[in-house]
């Protein structure tokens, strides 16, 4: 077998440590142990992670203590006038789904692509994923007030032999949403697998060696398990690619399939889509870039992972542009005073501020992306992820106030305020979310450690400079 | 599986060349532990092709056609007749069919997985080691007694760091 010789003379140090190249993606990460060791470390609590879970309890109870308060006094606290009987719930609904999908479109649709950027970002972003639609999910339920009557959606054998309606868009959700959740959850858990199996060696408390055996499944790297988890798993990313893609376009089909004012379009379901990329891509974003500083994984998430996930964040921004102007356009071409008064009344008349919100943080501010220095300044990616999760919240907010307050009649005309109940269940979503992805992170690797070796040098005797991976 | 003799290796091909080598003295009965999915030491230990697909595609397919049908038969057990529209409409049905089909078909590729890969494993694994989860390599071979000799030697020329009987 050929040998590569070493060089007689040894390279000189490089000047950066941490510049990825094609060939070499993670070249601060010298071994199968140090990857080990360093995402392991993640998981020791830190005083700054209790305060971070304290915080979102606290929020969270925030949110319980006006959903009980609502639960006892009805919907009407919730600042709902008709005819705006849809306001921050469904807002956030829409919002949290978005968020949750940009999740599966970095590990099952980067997975299909095999772009090499995901990897370094995939568990986090899934995590947020099922965290996000666990969140969407409370939604419609608090929106429904009798809570306590959810289960009618679901198609059960009941006594009368009554069935939810197959051709309503609000039934269709409950199928796509539940669909997703499971789905993106049992993808999110079986990439977990193989990383379960490394925390299991490696620990020495027999309660939760214990623990995470059980949820390892026994797994044993053997070349059988990987065989078929390589198949299943690449099914599973087959599956969720078209779900993802079809989730948002159900969502859509909430308004798309009302005839009202800024709602009946075709472009809703493409629009919704790249809306929900775009604000998931802020959202992994907002989370990752502390993880990533805070966690000490700069050589796991380099400036490359960001700066392609930038540009991705661009090109969504520009989709969601182009759809924002098409629908202008639409309105305007339409030669329909009603669509051309209400399309005017959104944008300079009574919700000109929400309007030129949504604009400026999904518009304009994104196009700072177009500069390199920018796309690797993680402190403006920060800012910017923040933008944008507002702006996407007050795209939802956009959609859905303007156009139930502004139909076809003038006696129709309203206007909404969201009370405080409002906000403080959108703060307990908040909350909510975070406190699952925060316990998660303590638990559970953040970065994907059997993926993160895949892509370091495979230890090779024949290899120039390898000595095993120590 | 039971009696057999485990290398261990800290390169990728030495493990390769040392199951390439076993399976040249006709021992076909070889598992290999691995810290990464690796394509080349599959196609080294050239097992069957997964059957996983078969479980997507039956999933897939029962969960299609249950999502139409649960659609069509609760529309027609109890009709809501508007206006002379059809009562089995198959675009708005369509969507609760790919739903379904993805969600049956996703839980049946996890079970197929489980059922191949013999998933839960919850007792111990002769031959495994936790060093195969953080990075070396582990080649067991079920052999008879008379020919754990042969493959020992077989193993510690291609590399191995250890060699042991295990049972």
């Amino acid at each position: 077998m050929a040998t590569i010789a070493r060089p007689d003379t040894p390279p000189a140090p490089a000047p950066y440590d941490n510049i990825p190249t094609a060939d070499v993606r993670l070249p601060a990460v010298k071994s199968y142990a140090q990857a080990d060791h360093d995402v392991i470390a993640t998981l020791q609590p830190t005083w700054g992670w209790f305060a971070c879970v304290a915080l979102a309890m606290t929020c969270l109870a925030i949110g319980i203590s006006a959903w009980m308060y609502q639960t006892f006094w009805g919907l009407g606290v919730a600042g709902y006038y008709p005819p705006v009987m849809w306001g921050v719930y469904i807002v956030s609904f829409v919002f949290w789904v978005g968020i949750g999908h940009a999740g599966t479109l970095i590990s099952a649709i980067l997975y299909l692509f095999r772009a090499g950027f995901r990897t370094s970002i995939y568990r986090a972003s899934e995590a947020m994923t099922v965290f996000a639609v666990m969140t969407a999910g409370l939604f419609p339920i608090l929106h429904l007030g009798r809570w306590w009557k959810a289960f009618w959606l679901i198609p059960y054998p009941n006594w009368r032999w009554i069935w939810p309606n197959f051709k309503s868009p609000l039934v269709w959700d409950v199928f796509a949403i539940s669909t997703y959740l499971t789905v993106s959850a049992t993808f999110f858990y079986v990439g977990l697998i193989p990383d379960i199996a490394i925390l299991r060696d490696r620990e020495t408390n027999p309660i939760r060696k214990a623990i995470l055996s059980q949820l390892s499944l026994g797994w044993r790297n053997s070349d059988r398990e990987w065989r078929h988890f390589a198949r299943a798993y690449l099914f599973l990313a087959a599956f969720a690619t078209p779900l993802v893609l079809s989730v948002h376009s159900v969502v859509s089909f909430d308004f798309a399939m009302a005839n009202t004012p800024g709602w009946h379009t075709t472009i809703f379901p493409p629009y919704f889509v790249a809306g929900a990329i775009f604000s998931g891509i802020g959202m992994v974003f907002t989370i990752i870039i502390p993880i990533r500083k805070f966690f000490n994984l700069k050589k796991y998430i380099t400036l490359n992972d960001l700066d392609a996930a930038s540009k991705l964040c661009l090109f969504t921004s520009m989709v969601v542009g182009c759809a924002y102007l098409t629908e202008f356009f639409m309105g305007w071409m339409s030669g329909n005073s009603m669509e051309q008064e209400f399309w005017w009344n959104r944008v300079f008349g009574q919700w000109w501020w929400a309007a030129w919100i949504m604009l400026l943080c999904n518009c304009i501010l994104p196009q700072s992306l177009w500069s390199q220095k920018l796309r690797r300044n993680t402190t403006w990616l920060f800012i910017l992820s923040l933008f944008i999760n507002l702006g996407m919240w007050f795209e939802r907010f956009v959609i859905v106030e303007p156009s139930l307050s502004h139909e076809f009649e003038p006696w129709q005309w309203s206007s909404y305020i969201p009370t405080y109940i409002d906000y403080c269940i959108l703060l307990g979503s908040f909350g909510w979310f975070f406190m699952w992805f925060l316990l998660f992170i303590k638990q559970f690797p953040v970065l994907a450690i059997a993926e993160v070796k895949e892509i370091l040098p495979v230890p090779r005797r024949h290899a120039a400079g390898q000595e095993g991976h120590g | 599986m039971s009696r057999g003799v485990l290398g261990r290796f800290q390169q990728l091909d030495a493990a390769i060349d040392a199951i390439d080598d076993v399976k040249r003295q006709r021992v076909d009965d070889i598992q290999v532990f691995t810290p990464i999915l690796s394509h080349e030491i599959e196609e080294a230990v050239g097992g069957p092709e997964s059957p996983v697909r078969r479980y997507t595609l039956i999933g897939g397919f029962l969960g299609a056609t249950f999502g139409y049908w649960i659609a069509v038969w609760t529309s027609d057990y109890w009709p809501l007749v508007i206006g002379g529209k059809a009562i089995a409409t198959w675009i708005p049905f369509t969507i609760i069919g790919f739903e379904l089909m993805v969600l049956i078909g996703s839980l049946a590729t996890v079970a197929g997985m489980f059922i191949s890969s013999h998933l839960p494993n919850l007792t111990a694994t002769v031959g495994y080691d936790p060093r195969f989860s953080e990075g070396d390599f582990g080649v067991f071979v079920e052999c008879p007694a008379d020919q754990a000799k042969a493959v020992e030697d077989t193993l510690r020329r291609n590399g191995a760091v250890e060699v042991r009987s295990e049972r």
